[in-house]
């Protein structure tokens, strides 16, 4: 173990308050530049109008930050937050912990919501949310001691730089002896040397006697943790009971609670065996369904997509409990026992792998052509240890690959890499090349949309091919599914407040998959209700996983099947039993409402937040090159004649791909106007005046930045 | 014979998952069946024969991700 020291810096210590229907109505301020440790208390207003999670943070980074303040200036902050429910243990999926920061790839608020033991301790520990300002060269470690009362900052060296070594160092120094008592995050050196970086929380897994980990991955919040000077954050508590969180009604949280926790033990087994293999099911079916990205998203199918499909990963991840918050019955989050990876620092050495969860199958592996799972897993390991988004990651070398197949750059700009799809030596090069700043793996590591800066600029690339193959909007990487064929889910991406991720809405199975939802009215509706209700599991500190990919049998007679209504209503009933709030269906849709078109004016205060930053690459939407038309040219010959009434005899593909690109650029475009609409914002995609007020938002500075931008009647 | 989601069912010789939808006559559109630990998606359910034995799971996909 290597020799390191820690230097206390500034030690606070306090009164910790009694959780009340789960708050404690205090956060916890942080500054490294100056060693300040500060508690502000939470204002009634506060609390109604934004409940806790991500709601908390962005109300403080809103009064943290100015419109001018870039990412890695000292007054950005990073907040984390559990929510109300956050560290209920007999509710399946209440561990979240929500993260947002100004973000080096997007310069705008992302969220990333994490599983893991912190959010829970930290608010038992006394504190609904945290928020740390300020950058320190001192690689500080910040220790929330909820036991003993104590807030202390710590000047440090000679501790580990990856994430791997580190949380399990940390873990064995702060926790007395009891490690599941313990939760750190931390980021890593990829963190440190990209733009991509993510931030690991750890959960104790008492069987395996080790410090597992989860993500918060999206958008580079690791690379503002690292940028701050901050080694990790470190948080101690003791036992976790249901009265820990002290619900309103204990009674009546136990009922739901139970109700829902053994639904999903009888019927996980029989529908998509997250307890056994996670959510890598999804990589066949999305395959089956031309729904996987393959190449840089040009392809969603590929012959060889079973070799990294959920047959081999039931092989792979060692069997056991795998919760990453307590008694949760989901217990989703696998792993892979005495790995040992071909390259790197780790090479030859047996290594624990948490995951691969589907998204890095897809975009570790497919999306780079790549079908070796021993890969996949390699990928994953040294994504998490570095500290970076295996997503991010996967679509950046995904789109160099393209450019290095289409000739837009050459082995001359890659360091004489050959970068073809299916370079697994290459791909792996590139990780380690991101952790070290070093290389080719430098310029991928600033992510797409930088990508696209340089390669134009320095190797002359075409902009526009780029534009329309660079697979990133607002500046973040897309997630890993294709969406040429589903127009709600390019809305599902486009119009998300943060960029192209699918946690606000994924409709791909309802409108192309079943056709639920023919018209612009229902999809429109859908991008409304949708990213609402998964809005409030992140301002209340759950898992969204128990909503809707675990169905009960009955769902199929109900009204509205895709909404899982019997469950929405369970979480109503929780959050009532939790908060003593009276809660109804409709009520948690406007909670999120409020948080929802607050984050988007926090874009518009930042610059962006108007129509056109709801733009998508074409590649999003439909065929770029020849070969993708021809690849499945019946299937868009058949558009153009039958729904386009195009007559397309002696076209050639290069003009019927210019048309239909008119024709799905145009459908987008009108999607908007239905989704603006629906959620009641002006044609340029502002919340109205009429908006803001009927949620509650209606803060003077909101008024006057609305008032800047024309929107006042 | 053959179970259904937990639930015994007459198996015959040649059955596909799409005889078998229809013989239970779910109102729900199924786009994923799984067999033992097998998936099958929709457009692999006429073509796909059902062993006998097998433990069949109907996939209700809808709104994950």
């Amino acid at each position: 173990m290597p020799d390191f020291k820690l230097k206390e810096v500034k030690t606070l210590t306090y009164d910790r308050p009694a959780v009340e229907k789960g708050y404690t109505d205090q956060t916890l301020y942080v500054n490294v530049s100056d060693s300040e440790i500060s508690i502000k208390p939470v204002d009634a207003k506060t609390k109604e109008t934004f409940i806790g999670g991500k709601g908390y943070d962005l109300w403080l980074l809103w009064n943290a930050v100015q419109p001018t303040t870039k990412w890695n200036d000292p007054e950005n902050e990073i907040c984390i937050a559990a929510g109300p429910m956050g560290g209920t243990p007999i509710y399946p999926g209440s561990g979240k912990s929500i993260v947002t920061t100004l973000s080096p790839t997007t310069a705008s608020v992302i969220d990333s919501n994490v599983g893991g033991y912190f959010g829970p301790y930290l608010k038992f520990s006394g504190f609904d949310a945290l928020e740390i300002q300020g950058k320190t060269a001192n690689n500080a470690v910040i220790f929330i001691d909820g036991i003993d009362q104590k807030i202390q900052i710590f000047e440090t060296t000679g501790l580990p730089n990856d994430a791997y070594a580190l949380s399990a160092m940390l873990t064995e120094h702060f926790a007395a002896g009891k490690p599941r008592s313990t939760s750190v995050v931390s980021a890593g050196p990829g963190a440190k040397n990209t733009l991509i970086g993510c931030l690991n929380f750890t959960w104790y897994d008492v069987k395996r006697k080790r410090a597992r980990y989860k993500q918060a991955g999206r958008g580079g919040i690791g690379t503002v943790f690292a940028d701050k000077g901050i080694k990790a954050i470190v948080v101690r508590w003791d036992t976790v009971t249901a009265d820990t969180n002290n619900p309103a009604d204990k009674s009546a949280l136990k009922n739901v609670a139970k109700l829902h926790s053994r639904e999903i033990v009888e019927l996980d087994p029989k529908q998509n065996e997250m307890a056994r293999i996670g959510t890598t099911h999804l990589v066949t079916i999305m395959n089956d369904h031309d729904l996987l990205p393959t190449h840089n998203f040009r392809y969603g199918q590929h012959r060889e997509a079973p070799n990294i499909g959920q047959q081999v990963y039931r092989r792979l991840f060692d069997p056991g409990f795998d919760g990453c918050w307590m008694g949760c019955t989901v217990a989703c989050s696998h792993g892979v026992k005495d790995f040992v990876p071909l390259t790197g620092p780790y090479k030859g050495e047996k290594v624990f792998v948490d995951g691969p969860e589907y998204e890095t199958v897809a975009g570790c592996g497919s999306n780079l052509g790549i079908f070796d799972p021993h890969t996949v897993v390699e990928m994953n390991f040294y994504c998490d240890t570095y500290g970076l988004d295996t997503i991010s990651v996967g679509t950046a070398i995904a789109f160099a690959m393209e450019c290095f197949e289409l000739g837009l750059i050459t082995d001359t700009h890659t360091g004489g890499l050959s970068l073809n799809f299916g370079n697994r030596l290459g791909a792996l090069e590139l990780v380690h090349q991101m952790a070290k700043g070093e290389g080719f793996g430098q310029i991928v590591g600033q992510g797409v949309r930088k990508m696209k800066e340089i390669f134009a600029k320095d190797f002359g690339a075409d902009v526009e091919t780029m534009r329309d193959i660079g697979m990133e909007a607002k500046g973040l990487e897309f997630s890993e599914y294709m969406t040429k064929e589903s127009l709600a889910q390019q809305g599902g991406y486009g119009l998300a407040l943060k960029g192209p991720q699918h946690d606000e809405a994924w409709l791909i199975f309802l409108d192309m998959v079943h056709n639920f939802m023919p018209t612009f009215e229902q999809k429109a509706e859908a991008l409304h209700w949708f990213p609402m209700f998964r809005t409030w599991f992140g301002l209340c500190g759950l898992c969204k996983l128990p909503w809707n990919d675990i169905i009960p049998e009955d769902n199929k007679n109900t009204p509205e099947p895709a909404k899982v209504m019997k469950h929405v209503q369970w979480y109503a009933d929780y959050f009532s039993a939790v908060t003593g709030r009276k809660a109804t269906p409709d009520d948690l849709i406007e909670m999120s409402e409020s948080v929802y078109n607050f984050q988007r004016i926090f874009n518009l205060r930042m610059g962006f937040g108007r129509r056109e930053h709801d733009a998508i690459p074409y590649r999003a939407v439909g065929p770029v090159t020849e070969d993708e038309y021809v690849s499945r040219e019946e299937r868009y010959d058949n558009q153009l004649a039958e729904i386009h009434k195009v007559d397309i005899n002696g076209k050639s593909t290069a003009e019927k791909i210019a048309i239909l690109r008119n024709f799905r650029e145009e459908q987008y475009e009108k999607l908007k106007d239905a989704v603006y609409k629906r959620r009641g914002w002006t044609s340029d995609g502002i919340p109205s005046l009429d908006t803001v007020k009927r949620l509650g938002i209606d803060f003077q500075e909101v008024l006057d930045l609305l008032d800047a931008h024309g929107v006042s009647s | 014979m053959i179970t259904v989601s937990g639930k015994n069912f007459a198996w015959r010789e040649g059955m596909t998952v799409a005889d078998l939808l229809k013989e239970i006559d779910d109102p729900q559109p199924y786009a994923v069946v799984r067999i033992n630990d097998t998936y099958v998606s929709r457009m692999n359910f006429e073509n796909t024969f059902i062993p006998d034995g097998s433990e069949i799971f109907l996939i209700p996909m809808i709104a994950g991700g």
